[in-house]
């Protein structure tokens, strides 16, 4: 960046240096007090030192809405750009990431996170703690698994996890209830359920813990000793309605499918009380292709009594 | 359509000359799939002409009406954004005819699912259109999937459907199962629509 830039151009909003070979941004950026937009895409940005230091000190530490970093190296995402507390907006996509940092929870007002074209591998559940985050790109990375806490993004509409290694998706995704476009296509999704058993049946400390729940045998705390009262404090609902209940240890792990937005046939990982129940699915019975509806049901009496071995990791 | 007696080569010289040339065309009793496709490669992009359909929108690709063709066909600007691609649909037997304008953008052709078939769909045949080229693609060739696959550029690209269809069918990859949507416009003319 030529020396004197916030001399020449002190009111500068919006600066483009795409596709100019920039190995470093360098502290000419710091004097910039209006800059609300920077586009830095297609450079040799990424080796220590890309950024300046004193971003979060600078005006742009508050002033900067908008930073496309796209089509550079960076291999991890700068710690100093976190420092960024009003951008709204950030591009890393097409570079070398390999992790997305738990820190990422710093930029508060994020709204638009593209990292799409990356070798990330996972996903910090802290990246839910975005309040306003709405479009969040993930595709063409190496991601295996989504960690459930992503159902709390709220403001979620778009999220775009195409061409990575996921093999299923954490039940909470059905909470996304603003999700208007969801991608899923290349990924190794599991398509039928394993012919597998791997059921533990309950021991007898569970079936009794069951019984007294759903019977409402009625206890005190002075009945029992303290250890099996805070046990039968645990007991979790069967999320099958049908079935009024409850699960401790011994549960079932069943992949479903699900008809996701009306578009999408997903397979969610769910727990169950025992093989003989069936998930809940609210979204499978208001499905607007019949064909889906059928299958959902023709591999719910499959998996009744075969049970997917355990996919989680 | 059908082939023509005689073919004529147009050179359509800007966005609306292509349009006029396209009226004409298609006024006549038959017209020739090649010849529509030689004549929208013809118009080498300018994007002062079409800068003012381009109407991108951040969660995903847009339709931008350009113009009614009297009923014979439909013309629109579709805009995606970095990573913005559709699903696999049909084209409700109509002649689709797609010409990139700005960027790139990636075809996916399929085969149509089996009838009582519940598997995965067949990938053909890709490819990557680069600027001016343009795809035709019908339901009888099969089924496609488009998407800008880059994570830097934008793409627009020039689509012409005739007759002109408001609805069609999309498609779950790993099933071919299949899912009627109606189709919008972010856009009419240059002004967004609600």
């Amino acid at each position: 960046l030529p020396a004197g830039l916030s001399q020449w151009f002190p009111a500068l909003e919006v600066l483009d240096v795409s596709g100019t070979g920039l190995t470093e941004l360098g502290a000419e950026l710091l004097a910039l007090p209006h800059l609300r937009s920077l586009l830095a895409k297609n450079n040799r940005l990424g080796g220590p030192g890309s950024l300046p230091k004193g971003l979060g000190e600078a005006p742009l530490g508050r002033s900067l809405r908008v930073l496309n970093l796209s089509g550079n190296r960076f291999a991890e995402v700068p710690p100093a750009l976190l420092e960024l507390r009003g951008l709204q907006s950030l591009s890393l996509g097409g570079n070398r990431l390999h992790g997305i940092p738990s820190d990422i929870q710093e930029l508060r007002s994020l709204e638009f996170l593209y990292l799409g074209g990356n070798f990330i591998t996972s996903i910090p559940p802290e990246l839910a703690n975005l309040p306003s985050l709405s479009y969040l790109v993930l595709c063409d990375n190496k991601i295996q698994s989504i960690p459930p806490q992503l159902a709390q993004l709220h403001s979620l509409r778009s999220l775009s996890l195409h061409n990575n290694l996921l093999t299923y998706l954490p039940r909470e995704i059905l909470n996304l209830v603003h999700l208007e476009e969801l991608s899923l296509r290349g990924n190794p999704l599991v398509v039928r359920f394993v012919r597998d058993l791997t059921y533990n049946p309950p021991s007898l400390q569970e079936l009794a813990g069951r019984t007294i729940k759903t019977r409402n045998v009625a206890y005190a705390p002075s009945d029992l000793p303290e250890n099996l009262v805070r046990y039968l404090s645990l007991a979790s609902n069967c999320p099958n309605p049908k079935c009024g209940g409850v699960y401790f240890d011994s549960c079932v792990r069943q992949i479903k499918f699900v008809d996701f937005c009306g578009k999408y046939r997903i397979p969610l990982m769910h727990y169950l009380c025992s093989p003989e129940c069936s998930s809940p699915c609210s979204s499978a019975s208001q499905s607007s292709t019949s064909q889906s509806e059928s299958d959902s049901e023709d591999e719910a009496s499959v998996a009744a009594r075969r049970m997917q071995k355990v996919l989680l990791g | 359509m059908e082939q023509p007696v005689q073919t004529e080569t147009w050179k359509a010289q800007s966005l609306e000359e292509l349009i006029r040339i396209l009226h004409r065309v298609f006024a006549e009793d038959k017209v020739s799939v090649e010849e529509v496709q030689a004549l929208m490669e013809s118009y080498e992009s300018n994007p002062e002409e079409w800068l003012q359909y381009a109407k991108f929108d951040q969660y995903r690709y847009t339709r931008n009406l350009v113009d009614k063709g009297n009923g014979k066909f439909n013309l629109m600007i579709l805009c995606w954004g970095e990573g913005h691609g559709s699903s696999i649909h049909d084209h409700t037997d109509s002649h689709c005819f797609m010409k990139i304008l700005q960027g790139n953008l990636k075809e996916t052709l399929f085969g149509w699912p089996e009838k009582k078939g519940n598997g995965e769909m067949t990938k053909k045949s890709e490819r990557v259109l680069r600027e001016n080229q343009c795809a035709y693609i019908n339901d009888s060739i099969g089924l496609h999937r488009v998407e800008n696959i880059s994570h830097t550029e934008t793409a627009v690209s020039l689509h012409l459907y005739s007759p002109p269809f408001d609805s069609c069918n999309t498609f779950d990859q790993r099933t071919g199962h299949k899912h009627k949507v109606k189709m919008t416009f972010y856009s009419e003319f240059g002004e967004r629509t609600n």
